[in-house]
């Protein structure tokens, strides 16, 4: 039988090697390349890649996922359209830090609050999203985000950790702990962040607390048939979590299919 | 636009001084005749103010209070939303509503509506809980009753103002964003120019469709006094995988001072919740309170009890303009070319067409060169596909290969999206123009996997540097210089 896996980090990528001996596997993610946040070139993204090659799954890397109806996925690339039917399909692809909204940060809507792995993405181009940013978070993003401002230049970070910082930080950022981000204020562009009884002056605020699996195949956001969630929102993210998330994708898999595991 | 005269001065025949929905849908009906016509705005987009917050409700009238302008233009609007938005390319579904009663007083409150809507000549009928929950199975068990209004609609009224505008600018009329007003020339009882920080344009009438800003618009001008002042509310917007499952609007039953918080499906499948209705006294508040957001999602709730907290993907207030009267529409009673068209409260989405059509006719009234109709003018905007739900893909691809590249992933907006909403003649300045044209990074993440590449790609269309990219106003950047 045919299963889809969409996301072709560690956790696709295992489930497919899991699932490759008994069924025909193709794993799709929306850029070109596998290893998800652990990267490409991670010596097990490397080796999990060559593996599952070589057990003849199927990769369609720069293959955006977009729709599941029960019994074919819908995916699209550059490459064309491809309709792929399918007995289940994994969600493999990953998590993110919370949204403002999931946040609940009340205020207005100045310019400059911005989830964490924009800014980081727009750091290592070179583009600063503020020179006094507030970091929020204190997990993997936020070390990441704190870490990436300071590189491309910003002149004081400032760190808002609810829970407060898990992770080795960068000399230099200001820690301000155990309070929630509550409200933004200021226009065009942010001025401060209030949490508590604090105000925090600042010219962006970078959203990096808590996650959230980032689920957007239509029809699979949530449960539907033969959808099966393969992921884990351990922070920081392991690459022994992401495989022992795949391994339980793909016995659950099974259980759906009604197959065993081949020897 | 016509050859300024060296001054910096343009010549036209009509100004219209507003690019919400409703300047811009006056704007559109200018375009068939062959008047020159400008529309100018003070910010950096059209659809910036009450029109960029609203909830989407093409109503058909029935909830309007009887005998007033008003519940007339709605009317006379309502049947034209097929045609209209199939020639703007806006995305629309006459779906329906259910108001529903929760308790015996609610009960006596939708007798009072149905008798509204008979008066408006609008279609309704009253249900039984049961029967509304047959409609729609997401309407709590726990209601009474319900009037269904049938002929109620769903409309992209971001989209709407931008074909308003896009169509109107396609026929020749110049389309002035970041241009606010900055005085009028005046010649006797008469207003010969506008001034505007992109420069004076001489005006032979003037249509005075500023909204929340129209009583200082009127003021400027040495017209008619009046008091206009932002209504707020407030909206939580939930993902698209709830609010495709709803078939109906879901609304409380309207009272005296509000129509009530509604569940409305909107025309890309998210839900939203709201609004409130708190009258303030600055027109830039904007900001949300989790008090007011709490009150809204239990009133939500309570008439749909599916609907999760944990689902909202964005919190947001706009402002409506309120004024007492309303809708007033209508030539100034001391400067003679000037005609207002403010005080349109909450239902200016669901009067647009007949509005432009009566601002239109008091220009002719009026003397205003705008009877004589344009044979080559454009009637309809082309389409523009769109990737999500599209039933052939495959197509769209051998159409444009930059349909295989979708670069926001939750809203599965793709670069031909972008590149066609870059190349409008009213085109994107800014991230949230992007948005509000394509949906990119408005979806369930907000942006954060794709916002990036978005203001890379806008960056390009724009010939810009990615930092320079203003996230809305030209002042607030998405980056900056390092």
């Amino acid at each position: 039988m045919t299963v889809a896996i969409v996301g072709a980090g560690i956790t696709g990528l295992a489930c497919a090697a899991e699932l490759a001996p008994g069924e025909r596997v193709e794993v799709f993610d929306r850029i070109p390349v596998a290893g998800g946040v652990h990267g490409w070139r991670a010596p097990e993204t490397v080796a999990l890649h060559r593996a599952v090659l070589r057990a003849g799954v199927a990769m369609r890397l720069g293959a955006t996922a977009v729709r599941w109806d029960g019994e074919a996925l819908l995916a699209v690339g550059p490459g064309g359209v491809q309709r792929l039917p399918a007995a289940a399909l994994v969600v493999a692809t990953g998590a993110r830090p919370l949204t403002r909204a999931e946040l609940g940060i009340a205020g207005g809507r100045p310019a400059g609050v911005v989830p964490a792995p924009v800014a980081c993405h727009l750091a290592e181009n070179g583009l600063l999203v503020g020179r006094r940013p507030c970091v929020v978070g204190g997990g993997d993003w936020a070390a990441r985000a704190c870490h990436e401002l300071l590189a491309a230049g910003a002149e004081a970070v400032t760190l808002l950790a609810p829970d407060g910082p898990s992770r080795p930080l960068p000399g230099g950022v200001r820690v301000v702990e155990g309070v929630t981000p509550a409200a933004v204020e200021g226009g065009p562009r942010v001025t401060a962040l209030l949490a508590g009884d604090e105000r925090i002056a600042c010219d962006a605020v970078v959203l990096a607390h808590g996650l959230a699996p980032l689920r957007n195949v239509d029809g699979a956001v949530w449960e539907g048939p033969g959808v099966v969630y393969a992921g884990s929102l351990a922070d920081p993210a392991t690459v022994a979590g992401a495989r022992e998330a795949g391994a339980r994708a793909a016995a659950e898999v099974r259980g759906l299919l009604g197959t065993e595991a081949a020897a | 636009m016509p050859p300024d005269d060296g001054h910096g001065r343009r010549d036209y025949d009509v100004v219209v001084v507003g690019g919400g929905v409703v300047g811009c849908a006056i704007a559109w009906r200018l375009s068939f005749t062959t008047a020159r016509v400008a529309l100018v705005e003070a910010a950096h987009d059209v659809g910036e103010g009450a029109s960029k917050g609203n909830t989407g409700i093409a109503t058909s009238g029935a909830d309007c209070a009887p005998g007033t302008l008003e519940a007339d233009l709605v009317t006379r609007s309502s049947p034209r939303w097929e045609e209209l938005c199939a020639s703007l390319d806006t995305p629309w579904r006459r779906i329906g509503t259910l108001a529903v009663a929760m308790s015996a007083q609610e009960e006596r409150g939708l007798q009072h509506l149905r008798e509204q809507a008979v008066r408006n000549g609008c279609r309704s009928e009253l249900l039984s809980g049961s029967e509304a929950r047959a409609l729609e199975p997401l309407v709590s068990p726990r209601a009474l009753a319900a009037v269904h209004i049938p002929d109620d609609g769903i409309v992209d009224s971001l989209r709407l103002v931008i074909g308003y505008a896009e169509l109107a600018a396609r026929n020749g009329v110049d389309v002035l964003t970041g241009a606010p007003v900055t005085g009028f020339d005046r010649d006797g009882g008469r207003i010969a120019g506008v001034r505007t920080a992109r420069g004076r344009l001489a005006a032979r009438f003037v249509v005075n469709a500023a909204g929340i800003e129209a009583g200082r618009i009127s003021a400027l001008a040495g017209g008619d006094e009046f008091e206009m002042w932002p209504r707020q509310g407030q909206y939580l917007l939930l993902d698209r995988e709830l609010g495709g499952r709803f078939a109906k609007i879901v609304g409380g039953v309207p009272t005296e001072l509000t129509r009530g918080i509604y569940c409305v499906p909107t025309t890309n499948g998210s839900l939203l919740l709201g609004p409130t209705a708190v009258d303030s006294s600055y027109p830039g508040e904007k900001a949300v309170d989790s008090d007011t957001l709490d009150a809204v999602f239990a009133a939500a709730q309570r008439l749909v009890p599916a609907v999760r907290r944990d689902q909202a993907i964005k919190l947001f207030a706009a402002n409506r303009p309120a004024s007492d009267p309303v809708y007033r529409v209508g030539p100034d009673s001391r400067v003679g070319n000037l005609v207002h068209a403010a005080g349109i409260r909450s239902t200016g989405v669901s009067s647009s067409p007949a509005t432009a059509d009566l601002v239109h006719s008091l220009l002719a009234d009026a003397g205003a060169p705008v009877e004589a109709e344009d044979a080559s003018a454009q009637t309809a905007l082309a389409p523009l596909p769109r990737l999500l739900g599209h039933p052939d893909p495959e197509r769209l691809l051998h159409l444009d290969p930059r349909y295989g590249q979708v670069v926001c992933a939750c809203e599965q907006v793709t670069a031909a999206e972008i590149a066609a909403a870059c190349a409008m003649r009213v085109p994107p300045r800014s991230l949230d123009a992007l948005r509000k044209r394509t949906r990119a990074a408005g979806g369930r993440c907000q942006g954060t996997v794709c916002l990036a590449g978005v203001s890379f790609l806008l960056s390009l269309h724009m010939g810009m540097q990615p930092w320079e990219i203003p996230v809305g106003e030209p002042e607030a950047t998405l980056g900056v210089a390092s």
